[in-house]
């Protein structure tokens, strides 16, 4: 097991050499200059050129990219283009806000998703699956945003209950982890209703009724466990794209989170910005597929890393 | 409806609740919350080129000359000044009895450090264009300060009251840098720097020892970026906020029917415009340009895109603008616009293109009403809003005048400056075809290029006017651009919230800001 963690967390490296490296292409193809972007609508081609050179992009291409990944390296990527402030310091004042509201919305949805998903299984198309599924359709097909402005018409602005912007408080986190979580908790409840219907069809569950078991224990002890693998590999791809912050939502309540961040940075051409922030997505997109990994061991001890 | 109108009794209580709360409050401290529309990039005012960073700056940090409310310019830290007759020498008369807010006095000595900091090239500073043709500055004396230009350059007074040009304390330079001046802004202004937590807010809180007496009347503005505009309109609605700009059209109506706020609508000179790129067919013909300008019907534009917040563009500059001449606007006449096309040579129309700068809804009902609109007197475009990076790829960076890509382009402008020079010359001299400026129209007059150039070396305030004049009669005439549009400015505050004003380029303007205590 220690061996396999740290096999995989080698591998880690080179995957993440490809990503810098492509993100870095990438990044320079994208049309416009930034140097004129960061000028403004007042600057003359005199002053674009002196912006240019205060953000080092006067150099060759080349050495644009040693100067990025040796500095990367050392954990340093560079200030912001649009701020100038240190891009670490970007990244960390947002990363908390994101997973604190990711924790939040992932927390209350997965329980919702699994018990919804388990009740319209055992109760198959009988009204609690037909309740639970429209539910889920529901949550699905309403847009984030339109959900997140009626949210906060109806509870911020009517009835004055929660508070509509900023990040400082739990009731803070209330109404935007509603609206992220309704698509999550959807999405949970479909995939833990199909999962378990078919586990509900193994041997194992006949052998187990025909023991004399109730109920509850087989649907708990023998359906619940094997039907999780699934389930939990949703829930990490799930908890990843959150991580990378939801762009909708983070305007709707001014969520001062990673969406926004990479949005401002894209529309500016922030260079060293995207770059770190696609390195970082795709280091937390890894990680979890890593503790999902492990979690599959914990749910079914018969599976073995080699 | 039973629980509608319980629901709206406690809303309506809350609303009350809520009001008594910010009344109490006033009494006790007098904190005012500004939602704006996007985030701050730096509180460096000479490394800042939007308008809000730059507005909120005001808060700490005064010029020698500055903009009033209704964009008057008017001194600051200036007592008076004179200028030679060769506009090359500017005689500054400063206040005295000033200090920063680290305790340092305000003299001449300060104002020569900060404008030598800003045209100091290996500073790089984003506002540096502004400040270069300034050769040296001279402390004369602890309350006279003397500039001297390379070249003379009349709108000089402008430049200084430009919402960049402020004087930072000396010693807070000396202390944190030129770089370093952006975490820790240190001026003269009514209001201390507290603190800029990036995603969140920029917080100020009253400076004791400001020298306009019995000011600020206020404890703290904090600035807080709201980025969505119904979220705006919301925080608005909950008391959250005091004061939000810009408001849309669609959320008017709601905030008005609030008796705790109220709605206002102001000029401003943001000037609307199609240029047509004049070094090309067909729009090389003045002939098609003016029936282009012939075939939109202005009126109705301002109905469709902009909800009746805008006025039909009366001349090449819009009102506001210091020396603008009132010239249109210009008449709608599709009758016109065919027979016009028809001298031209293209009796059929033409297929052309239509850029615009900016993707926010308002900019794509304006591009797609100029396409309906110019389809009837048979001139088909093919419409694209062009993102910022597009942008400046495709129109700004365009390398070769010849060769340049940009046919219709719709854009706007406001003078930072106020004034004509500002207004015209980076986008109609000639010396200004991009990648240089935003001359998008390629647009090239002798006469124009002339009365710009001698009303830049000319301090006679009627001669200037008369030159300025002649221009814009001369563009108006050749009609570089399609001149649309001259937009309005939709703001709401707290009724309680006094002195506090949009001024006409989109700035702010809150030297007598107070937040009173009744209703």
């Amino acid at each position: 097991m220690a061996v396999y963690l740290f096999k995989r967390l080698l591998g880690l490296l080179p995957t993440l050499l490809i990503v810098a490296m492509l993100v870095f292409g990438f990044v320079h193809l994208l049309p416009g200059d930034p140097a004129r972007l960061a000028a403004g609508v007042d600057a003359d081609a005199e002053t674009v050129e002196l912006v240019r050179r205060d953000l080092g992009l006067d150099r060759p291409l080349p050495q644009q990219f040693v100067r990025f990944f040796g500095h990367a390296l050392q954990g340093d990527f560079g200030r912001s283009i649009r701020t100038k402030r240190p891009v670490s310091a970007e990244i960390a004042d947002r990363f908390g806000p994101t997973l604190g509201l990711t924790v939040a919305a992932m927390a209350w949805s997965v329980a919702l998703g699994l018990v919804l998903g388990i009740v319209s299984a055992v109760w198959r198309n009988r009204w609690p699956d037909r309740v639970g599924m429209t539910l889920a359709v529901s949550g699905i097909s309403f847009p984030s945003f339109a959900l997140g402005m009626v949210l906060m018409q109806i509870f911020s602005v009517q009835l004055g209950w929660l508070p509509t912007v900023g990040a400082d408080s739990w009731r803070h986190y209330i109404l935007p982890s509603l609206t992220l979580g309704a698509a999550v908790a959807a999405v949970m409840a479909r995939f833990t209703r199909s999962s378990f219907i078919d586990t509900l069809k193994e041997d194992y569950v006949r052998t187990a009724r025909a023991k004399g078991l109730g109920e509850p224990v087989v649907v708990i002890k023998h359906g619940l466990r094997n039907a999780l693998i699934p389930v939990v590999t949703m829930m990490g791809l799930q908890f990843g794209y959150l991580l990378g912050g939801s762009i909708l939502v983070e305007v709707v309540f001014n969520w001062p989170g990673m969406g926004r961040l990479l949005v401002d940075a894209v529309e500016m051409r922030d260079y060293p910005v995207i770059q770190a922030l696609v390195l970082l997505f795709s280091l937390e997109f890894i990680v979890i597929n890593l503790v999902v990994d492990l979690l599959y061991a914990v749910i079914n001890p018969t599976i073995r890393f080699k | 409806m039973n629980l509608s109108r319980k629901l709206s009794t406690l809303a309506g209580t809350l609303a009350v609740a809520g009001l008594a709360g910010l009344a109490t409050s006033a009494h006790a401290a007098k904190d005012v919350v500004v939602a704006v529309q996007s985030t701050f990039t730096t509180t460096d005012p000479y490394d800042a080129n939007d308008t809000l960073s730059q507005a909120v700056a005001k808060s700490f940090y005064q010029g020698l000359f500055g903009f009033d409310k209704d964009m008057k310019m008017v001194p600051v830290l200036a007592e008076s000044y004179t200028a030679s007759k060769d506009g090359l020498v500017y005689t500054v008369k400063l206040k005295s009895g000033i200090k920063f807010h680290d305790g340092t006095p305000f003299n001449a000595e300060a104002v020569k450090v900060t404008f030598e900091r800003a045209i100091n090239p290996d500073n790089k500073l984003k506002r540096y264009n502004l400040y270069k043709n300034i050769a040296k500055i001279e402390a004369v004396d602890p309350t006279t300060v003397r500039f001297t230009l390379k070249e003379p350059f009349s709108p000089f007074i402008n430049t200084l009251a430009h919402p960049s040009g402020v004087i930072i304390s000396p010693a807070a330079l000396a202390q944190y840098g030129s770089k370093g001046i952006a975490q820790h802004p240190v001026g003269t202004g009514p209001f201390k720097f507290v603190e800029w937590k990036a995603t969140d807010y920029i917080k100020v809180a009253k400076f004791d020892g400001y020298w306009r007496k019995g000011y600020p009347k206020i404890d703290s503005i904090t600035w807080r970026p709201v980025v969505d505009n119904n979220t705006r309109a919301a925080v608005m609605q909950t008391n959250e906020a005091h004061f939000a700009f810009p408001m849309p059209p669609e959320a008017l109506q709601t905030l008005s029917k609030k008796p705790s706020l109220e709605v206002s609508v102001a000029p401003s000179i943001i000037h609307r415009y199609i240029s047509m790129n004049t070094r090309q067919k067909p729009f090389d013909n003045p002939k098609v340009r003016e029936a282009i300008n012939y075939a939109i019907n202005k009126e109705a534009l301002v109905k469709v895109a902009f909800a009746g917040y805008a006025v039909p563009a009366e001349g090449a500059l819009p009102q506001g603008v210091e020396y603008a001449a009132k010239l249109g606007p210009w008449p709608y006449d599709p009758a016109k616009a065919r027979a016009l096309l028809k001298e031209a040579g293209y009796p059929n129309g033409f297929e052309s293109i239509l850029w615009s700068a900016y993707t926010y809804t308002t900019a794509q009902k304006v591009i797609q009403f100029v396409q309906q609109q110019l389809a009837q007197v048979g001139i088909k475009v093919q419409v694209q809003a062009l993102e910022a990076g597009q942008r400046v790829e495709r129109v700004e960076s365009a390398q070769d005048p010849a060769t340049a890509p940009v046919r219709m382009y719709y854009v706007g402008w406001s003078s930072s400056t106020g004034e004509a020079d500002w207004a015209m010359r980076p986008l109609l001299a000639s010396e200004s075809f991009p990648p240089k400026l935003f001359n998008t129209a390629y647009y090239k007059s002798e006469a124009v290029d002339s009365d710009i150039a001698k009303a830049l070396v000319t301090t006679d305030k009627a001669e200037k006017a008369r030159l300025y004049t002649d221009a814009q009669k001369q563009i108006w005439k050749d009609a570089p651009w399609a001149f649309l549009v001259t937009e309005r400015l939709l703001s709401v505050r707290a009724r309680n919230l006094a002195g506090f004003y949009v001024i006409p380029d989109g700035s702010f303007n809150f030297d007598e800001v107070d937040l009173k205590a009744e209703q």
